[in-house]
């Protein structure tokens, strides 16, 4: 099976690097380096001026942090879980080439989970440099060390992967089984996570964000209304339990995802 | 049954819904050994059987065999088959080349010996100049010929080939039914499906007719010959007297229909044996003219084709 997985990885990955989607999707990441610029041109010109946020200052450590929460992890990823995700076989099944894939001595689920992680390594390759020239635009403002918070930036891009990789396999599974994904999908990750994780309860533990947050290293700002909410929105579990939770969620949604592709019939429009 | 015994593709009752569609209607065939030729025109069940017994699509009713093992969910049966499909898709970033060889990796085949087997295969389609060549850039023909490589690269013992002489130039198309009963002698089986007649013809006599999901025939073009006697049967007779020969015609019970063309008149009987003796007669008494020429549509494949979709 992992055999024929990685003989699927090899056909599918230029494909998904080189695609349509991914060059969209390379320049929505090209908008937080744009903004991180902008920044780090602003406080360059304007030495006595500093960031703050609801009159707290904030260093360009804590800027970083906030924005790998807010435009990476609870924008970025999901996106790019959602976009990929749905459409492994889907885009193979609009494109009508599904059929060779499908006519191999090799299990429909091998070709799901194969194009799984052809999706992981192409969306990181998107994703990573993005993150890496925010970071070093961002951490050096306010007189940030890079040395000192390469370990968090290193635990950040795992923190990413790990997002991608439950996302992935999430919407994997939404695009196997259910109608319409791509909507459900984007319904899920834009607008049922952002809103339950907010609201105290059991509910959030129905989202991949809840679990997400507790890798996340980074201190987020404190006297002010957002530190508040922040610090409420950090409601979390433990990281081994956070840890726990999104490989279940990979798991089980990447074994159900393949059992719905091997049942399933994929009819190609004539 | 023996592996050995077993036909190349069985099937049972095999019936395929899509929805409140019929796609294919209670199908009981045997195809044997050799080229089978599956001939019906666009919408009549021809994708969807193809796609039965390449296990692309799940019986709704019924049974289908291939070489002797049931194909849905069963992808080991793929080493001995190989699909040629009529859409025209690709991966089209990718030289002919890189994109047969990665297909071949799917059959457990390590890199080097895949590279040497799409390398062939792409030689026997007249496809080798063309091999580093992005797809994107190919010819329809070139690309009609680069699917049938990947069909053929790991050597299957069934051969699927759906509407394969679409869009190739007539010297391709020659050269592409040469191969094909190539293939046949050196102990292939291949089921060809076509709308075209004349060219299936040109590869077999054996042929499965399909239309609104039925087979409406199977066998060799000579045995759908005799099916058709059942059905309304054309005949041309160009004659000195046409008029007079659709006068005396006109009388007899069997003739359906008849029209005049320049020098001749054709007629639609519903019996042919008992037609040709009565023409025969005539033409030997003279009292009716000369008769020039007999012809009947019915002798070529079109006809029999045409005669079994209308019936």
């Amino acid at each position: 099976m992992l055999a024929s997985s990685a003989r699927v990885f090899d056909l599918s990955f230029g494909q998904m690097l080189w695609s349509r989607r991914s060059i969209f999707l390379g320049l929505l990441l090209g908008g937080p380096v744009i903004l991180a610029t902008a920044l780090r041109v602003v406080t360059a010109a304007t030495p006595f001026w500093h960031l703050s946020i609801n009159g707290t200052r904030v260093n360009g450590a804590a800027l970083f942090g906030m924005m790998m929460w807010l435009l990476y992890i609870r924008f970025s990823v999901p996106v790019l879980g959602v976009f990929y995700g749905t459409a492994l076989i889907a885009d193979e099944v609009e494109d009508k080439t599904v059929t060779y894939l499908f006519t191999r001595p090799i299990r429909r689920g091998a070709v799901l989970i194969g194009k799984y992680l052809a999706y992981l390594a192409s969306t990181s390759l998107l994703l990573v440099p993005s993150v890496v020239v925010v970071y070093l635009l961002i951490v050096p403002v306010g007189g940030g060390s890079i040395g000192e918070t390469f370990p968090a930036l290193l635990t950040d891009l795992g923190v990413l992967v790990a997002g991608l990789m439950t996302y992935g396999a999430l919407f994997a599974w939404v695009g196997a089984r259910l109608r319409r994904p791509l909507v459900i999908g984007l319904v899920f990750a834009l607008g049922w996570e952002p809103a339950v994780v907010l609201f105290p309860g059991y509910l959030k533990r129905l989202t991949v964000a809840y679990y997400l947050q507790a890798l996340v290293p980074h201190a987020m700002p404190q006297d002010s209304s957002a530190g508040v909410l922040m610090q409420f929105f950090r409601e979390v579990p433990t990281i081994g339990a956070s840890l726990v939770a999104l490989a279940v969620i990979t798991v089980v949604s990447l074994w159900s995802a393949a059992r719905a592709t091997e049942n399933r019939e994929y009819v190609l429009d004539q | 049954m023996s592996e050995e015994a077993a036909p190349v593709v069985g099937t049972s009752h095999l019936s395929k819904w899509y929805g409140q569609v019929i796609g294919l209607n209670d199908v009981t065939v045997t195809v044997s050994p050799g080229i089978t030729g599956l001939l019906g025109p666009n919408g009549a069940g021809k994708s969807t059987f193809l796609k039965l017994i390449t296990g692309q699509l799940k019986p709704s009713q019924g049974e289908v065999t291939v070489l002797g093992e049931h194909v849905w969910g069963n992808p080991g049966i793929y080493l001995r088959i190989g699909f040629c499909p009529e859409q025209d898709a690709f991966y089209t970033r990718m030289s002919g080349l890189e994109w047969v060889t990665a297909l071949v990796r799917l059959n457990g085949v390590n890199e080097q010996d895949a590279r040497t087997r799409a390398h062939r295969a792409l030689e026997t389609m007249d496809l080798l100049e063309a091999a580093n060549k992005k797809i994107g850039a190919y010819s329809k023909g070139m690309r009609q010929r680069v699917k049938m490589a990947q069909a053929l690269a790991h050597d299957p013992e069934l051969l699927i080939l759906d509407e394969p002489l679409t869009g190739l130039d007539p010297i391709a198309r020659r050269k592409t039914i040469r191969l094909i009963k190539e293939w046949a002698r050196a102990g292939k089986n291949i089921i060809v499906s076509s709308h075209i007649l004349h060219e299936v013809e040109a590869m077999t006599s054996n042929i499965l007719l399909i239309n609104q999901g039925r087979i409406l025939a199977e066998g060799n073009v000579h045995q759908i010959r005799d099916l058709i006697d059942e059905h309304p049967h054309t005949v041309s007779i160009r004659a000195d007297r046409p008029r007079a020969l659709a006068r005396e015609f006109l009388s007899a019970d069997d003739v359906l229909s008849l029209r005049f063309e320049e020098d001749a008149v054709v007629v639609q009987t519903a019996k042919p044996d008992l037609f040709y003796a009565r023409l025969t007669a005539l033409a030997a008494s003279g009292d009716l003219g000369a008769i020039h020429e007999v012809t009947s549509p019915d002798d070529n494949l079109q006809a029999v084709f045409q005669y079994l979709v209308k019936a």
